[in-house]
């Protein structure tokens, strides 16, 4: 059996203003989409929020307007459509590839664009039973005061593991939040934080509502590192996305998951010229993106490996993209 | 004649006879079972890993409202385990704790939320004992003891020799020994534990209903550990999801939802969690393998040295069975006649191991394989030829006493090396490409039962009555290999009658002869046995009454698709329903049985252990596995199988083919991801996104043959199909990879980081000889 579903109380709003007022009426609330994430840890006891207020039946939520300004890709699209949208495969490719990626066929077919951003983040000390979580004294991220990944820290390490972040990152789209003061527009890079337990930017009875993609432009890619083909979070993943100028020049833009407890949009070391030799500029990409990110021992699978696997990843998809 | 009947049914492709409850979802698998009137029961389990239990305080759980009962170790001090030998568990720990997540209290109450709760007002006192997790550990001088009587933790040591391994090493033109380290997997079957009790206190009678693969051994537990006499219990297993060897013993929770339902007298239907299941574990244990080979320059082994280390978790299980399997199982698959073994199985702290798909033979296989291929390759030979310099002569024994009448391993050779174009393509494949091969074999059923009683070993029951119908009634437990339809081809074959007269009643001890279970691949070869005798003692009673109906002696009647006529004539055709009417007029109701017993030559040899390994035919499997490797990533896609199983004879290829195919499957889950993983005890794999087998995504083409050596004593000459084929995969995985980067592994799973962090130590080295030239 699956462990017992918790007692809650469900709201089910059809626009997203009864939404925002259903979280200001019960604080402490949940949203709820797909569900693919959310469900599954309230069997375990991670949540227990009381309410759950279900955005399945805001029409508004999932709708996808394509004009000159780029794609406005509403937070309630699943992950089935944004991989099967002809606009985003053809003006934003590792959109569509990272959507295409995620977990399992089922999944997608539930899974929004908005719970993918909003992903909690993982760790294998916190997506456990109760029952574990209590034999090990509970932790930093959920009723305990240590994280087991780095006892010393002050914070907790859980990875964010979303696939759609860094795609979208790259291609520098910024994400549209509805609150009760009105809507805001942020830059989805700035929306995450370096906290396990806190990584995401929206303030009380705030919902995430649509994501914006500047008219395309570069060609981009995703990939991610995995043990298996399906289902698997990723260990690490990366989105570079390349833009090649007239003059031979080509610019990149990379951002990686799966490594941090943020997406990370990763420094690089200046754009790759006509002249220069190539094999120097992706040595120095690779080493680059090594010093970057800082994978924790959040999986069975090795910090270090994630860090070299995620690197020369990045390399491939940017060689890919020349 | 009736040109419809489906009688000459062996030999062909016949869709499982259950398979369309299961694909149409009308099955019903314990957990579906009518729980109306049920209360739910669930398990407390221990936070620790090794401690004193110094008190259970269950009185604010027991005042719960809706909690029916709680009971703990004192409530059962009956141990229980799968070797009367070795019997050293208990329901729920009494006294000691020796792994996190052993049961140590239960609860029963009127729903899972109550339930609960419950488990979080029981309180425990436990005295810390310092944990010992892996047999290094175990074995360390200072180590405290799991078990009293077990000192250095040691469960059972095996020491074998046949042969004279220094004399076999000095004849030897090459001498290699490598060290091997498999992790322990799981068999994450589809179908979590579960189980259903009924206890009726006006007759003090027990009823289960569980996942089990083993009903009689179950039945035999539960009379145990409820100190009841076991014509009062009775045990049911309804379809179930998968076993693997999961659960080839009694379980905890199997007795606990027994004692739950006495206590109550009623009803209580116990569901395990996923993380329950794998808590519960008995899958192959981790396995450390020091392994010595010498051959000649043209490839013949002239000794073997072999020295194994298993992590057997907390209690005994099978254990002392995996140890001897280990050893046992270099022989019968070539010709070694030195051989030394030492097996070491050691208690951790940890859930208990137990029997998994190919059994205890697994780990070995791989090293061996991996190390004869590397020195193949050494000597320069192919991989292929060094097997085919090692065959077997059949008919033979083993210089441990294995008996090997049948031996189709040459042939499969043959089929592989032919089917993955070997000889063109092996080496040329390219770089970060490559091509693998390795052997196995398995038993069909162990020759000697664990439980010893004398009994045949097999017993099938066939009843035919007034509307031409035919049951029959078997113990063997159908956990989706297909042992039912087996039963039921036998039956329509040697009769000859139609598939569809046919129902086959299964698994239930108030009805179906007892049978030991399903494991050690023993169900075709034992129950298809009984069931041809079964069937020709009803066959006779038909051609007795047709002969007196023709007026002919009963050996001029010839019986084929359903009707009876008398040999070299076509006149005076009986149908088949009027001579079953004849033949009931004699005597009512036709009841007969068939049985199997193992012919005593089959059982092993004399020496302590001797029983283990011991069969009457051995299963022969050849494969070739093609690969590709990223050596950035260090992810290994496997491109393509050839895999051949000599199976004596395919009653029913379709299922022959499905084995093979799951075998090769299972084989790739162990070889490339599967593995589990504990911190401090606790396990951090214990759901299906982190326990990671592989998914359809991972899925190759696997192209099956079947070759047919045609086994003396095998039922229409089969032997088992359902293992074989199992233990080459991980070493042709690994084979594949050497061809493909030009290095080799010692490790299992071969996961991407490990591969990754091998392939820069390699490059380094590969750097540093560069530099010292």
């Amino acid at each position: 059996m699956t462990e017992a579903m918790p007692q809650f109380q469900l709201i089910e709003p059809s626009t997203v203003d009864e939404a925002v007022a259903a979280l200001q009426d019960a604080p402490g609330a949940v949203l709820c989409a797909g569900g693919t994430d959310l469900v599954v840890q309230l069997r375990q006891g991670l949540s227990d929020p009381g309410t759950l207020v279900n955005l399945s039946g805001v029409a508004a939520l999932s709708t996808v307007e394509e004009t000159n300004k780029g794609l406005r890709v509403g937070a309630g699209v699943t992950l089935a459509e944004i991989a099967g949208m002809e606009a985003v495969a053809n003006g934003y490719p590792a959109v569509a590839k990272a959507a295409q990626s995620v977990a399992g066929p089922s999944h997608r077919e539930v899974a929004t664009l908005g719970g993918n951003l909003c992903l909690d983040t993982r760790c294998v000390y916190f997506n456990q039973s109760h029952w574990w979580r209590k034999s090990n004294s509970f932790c930093l991220k959920n009723r305990g005061d240590i994280c087991h990944v780095a006892p010393k820290g002050n914070r907790c390490r859980a990875a964010f593991s979303g696939d759609m972040a860094p795609a979208l990152m790259v291609h520098g789209a910024e994400i549209e939040i509805a609150g009760a003061n009105g809507v805001r527009r942020i830059a989805l890079a700035d929306f995450y934080h370096e906290d396990g337990a806190e990584h995401i930017n929206l303030e009380p009875c705030e919902i995430v509502v649509a994501a914006h993609l500047p008219p395309p432009g570069p060609t981009s890619d995703y990939e991610k590192i995995r043990v298996r083909g399906s289902i698997d979070f990723p260990l690490a993943g990366v989105a570079v996305a390349c833009n090649k100028l007239d003059d031979g020049t080509a610019q990149f833009t990379v951002a990686v998951t799966g490594t941090n407890s943020k997406p990370l949009l990763v420094e690089l070391p200046g754009d790759l010229n006509a002249e220069e030799p190539n094999d120097a500029f992706f040595a120095t990409l690779e080493k680059q993106v090594q010093k970057a990110v800082s994978p924790q021992r959040t999986t069975t699978i090795a910090p270090h490996y994630r860090r070299l696997s995620v690197s020369a990843l990045t390399v491939r998809l940017a060689e890919g993209l020349l | 004649m009736n040109a419809n009947a489906r009688t000459s049914v062996i030999g062909r492709p016949v869709p499982l006879v259950d398979g369309v409850e299961k694909v149409t979802g009308k099955a019903q698998y314990t957990a579906d079972l009518n729980a109306r009137d049920a209360s739910v029961g669930r398990i407390l389990r221990a936070p620790v890993s090794h401690g004193n239990i110094l008190g259970i305080d269950t009185s604010r759980a027991e005042a719960l409202d809706g909690v029916l009962a709680v009971i703990t170790g004192q409530d059962c001090d009956k141990t229980f385990g799968v070797i009367p030998i070795a019997m050293n568990e208990y329901p729920m720990a009494r006294g000691k704790i020796r792994y996190r997540g052993e049961p140590v209290a239960a609860v029963v109450a009127i729903d899972a939320d109550t339930a609960e709760r419950a488990l979080e007002l029981i309180d425990i006192d436990i005295e810390e004992l310092v944990p010992c997790y892996t047999p290094a550990e175990s074995r360390a001088p200072e180590a405290p003891l799991l078990h009293d009587n077990k000192p250095g933790n040691l469960e059972r040591e095996v020491h074998h020799t046949f042969g004279n391994v220094a004399d076999g090493f000095g004849e030897a033109d090459l001498v290699r020994e490598e060290a091997f380290d498999c992790a322990e997997i799981n068999h994450a079957q589809m179908e979590p534990h579960a189980a259903l009790a009924e206890y009726d206190p006006e007759r003090e009678r027990l009823t289960l209903h569980s996942v089990t693969q083993v009903p009689f051994y179950v039945h035999l537990t539960l009379a145990r550990c409820l100190d009841m006499d076991s014509s009062r219990v009775r045990v049911v297993k309804p379809y179930v999801g998968g076993g693997f060897g999961a659960r080839t013993e009694t379980l905890n929770f199997e007795i606990i939802a027994s004692l739950l339902a006495r206590k109550v007298g009623g009803k209580v239907m116990m569901q395990l969690t996923r993380e329950e299941s794998f808590l519960t574990h008995r899958g192959r244990p981790a396995t450390q393998v020091r392994l010595k080979i010498g051959l000649t320059r043209s490839g013949k082994i002239t000794a073997v040295e072999c020295d194994v280390v298993m992590s057997g978790g907390g209690y005994a299980g099978y254990g002392l069975v995996t140890i001897l399997y280990a050893g046992a199982l270099l022989q019968g698959l070539y010709d070694i006649s030195n051989i030394k073994y030492d097996g070491y199985r050691v208690y951790t702290n940890t859930p208990p191991c137990g029997a998994m798909r190919g059994h205890g033979t697994v780990d070995v296989r791989h090293s061996f394989e991996c190390l004869l291929d590397r020195m193949a390759r050494e000597l320069g030979l192919d991989p292929f030829a060094v097997r085919r310099a090692n065959l077997l002569q059949a008919p033979l024994f083993t210089s441990n006493g294995l008996m090997v009448n049948s031996y189709g391993l040459g042939e499969c050779l043959d089929k592989v090396e032919q089917a993955s174009g070997w000889a063109e393509r092996k080496g040329k494949l390219g770089k970060g490409r490559g091509l693998g091969m390795a052997c196995s074999h398995y038993v069909s059923g162990a020759a000697k039962p664990v439980h010893w009683t004398g009994e045949p070993h097999a017993v099938v029951s066939m009843k035919l009555d007034f509307d031409g119908s035919v049951t029959v009634l078997t113990g063997a437990s159908d956990i989706g290999q297909g042992s039912t339809t087996i039963v039921a081809m036998a039956a329509a074959e040697v009769m000859s009658i139609d598939l569809g007269r046919i129902r086959v009643v299964t698994n239930d001890s108030v009805i179906t002869p007892k049978d030991n279970g399903s494991y050690s691949s023993r169900v075709t070869f034992m129950v298809g046995n009984a069931a041809i005798e079964a069937a020709k003692a009803l066959r006779e009673k038909l051609i007795n009454a047709a002969a007196e109906l023709l007026d002919v002696e009963p050996q001029d009647v010839e019986c084929e698709a359903e009707t009876f006529f008398v040999k070299g004539s076509s006149q005076s055709e009986l149908p088949f329903h009027d001579v079953a009417i004849a033949a009931l007029a004699k005597e009512g109701t036709i009841t007969v049985k068939g049985t199997f017993s193992t012919p005593v030559e089959a059982q092993g040899g004399k020496h302590r252990g001797g029983a283990v390994g011991s069969t009457m035919g051995f299963s022969y499997a050849a494969q070739a596995v093609e690969v590709s490797v990223d050596e950035a990533t260090g992810q290994v896609t496997v491109e393509k199988v050839w895999a051949a199983l000599d199976c004596g004879y395919a009653i029913n290829p379709l299922a022959v083919e499905g084995q093979i195919e799951g075998s090769v499957w299972m084989g790739m889950g162990q070889g490339l991801c599967e593995e589990t993983h504990y911190i401090n005890g606790l396990p951090a794999h214990a759901n299906l996104t982190d326990y990671r087998f592989p998914t359809i995504a991972e899925s190759p083409p696997i192209e099956v043959q079947i070759v047919e050596s045609i086994d003396p004593l095998g039922p229409f000459g089969a032997k088992e199909a359902g293992e074989g084929a199992l233990s080459g995969f991980p070493p042709a995985l690994v084979n594949a990879v050497a061809d493909a980067v030009g290095m080799d592994v010692n490790f299992l799973p071969v996961t991407p980081d490990r591969l990754l962090a091998a392939l820069i130590k390699f490059r380094r080295a590969n750097r540093r000889k560069e530099a010292t030239k």
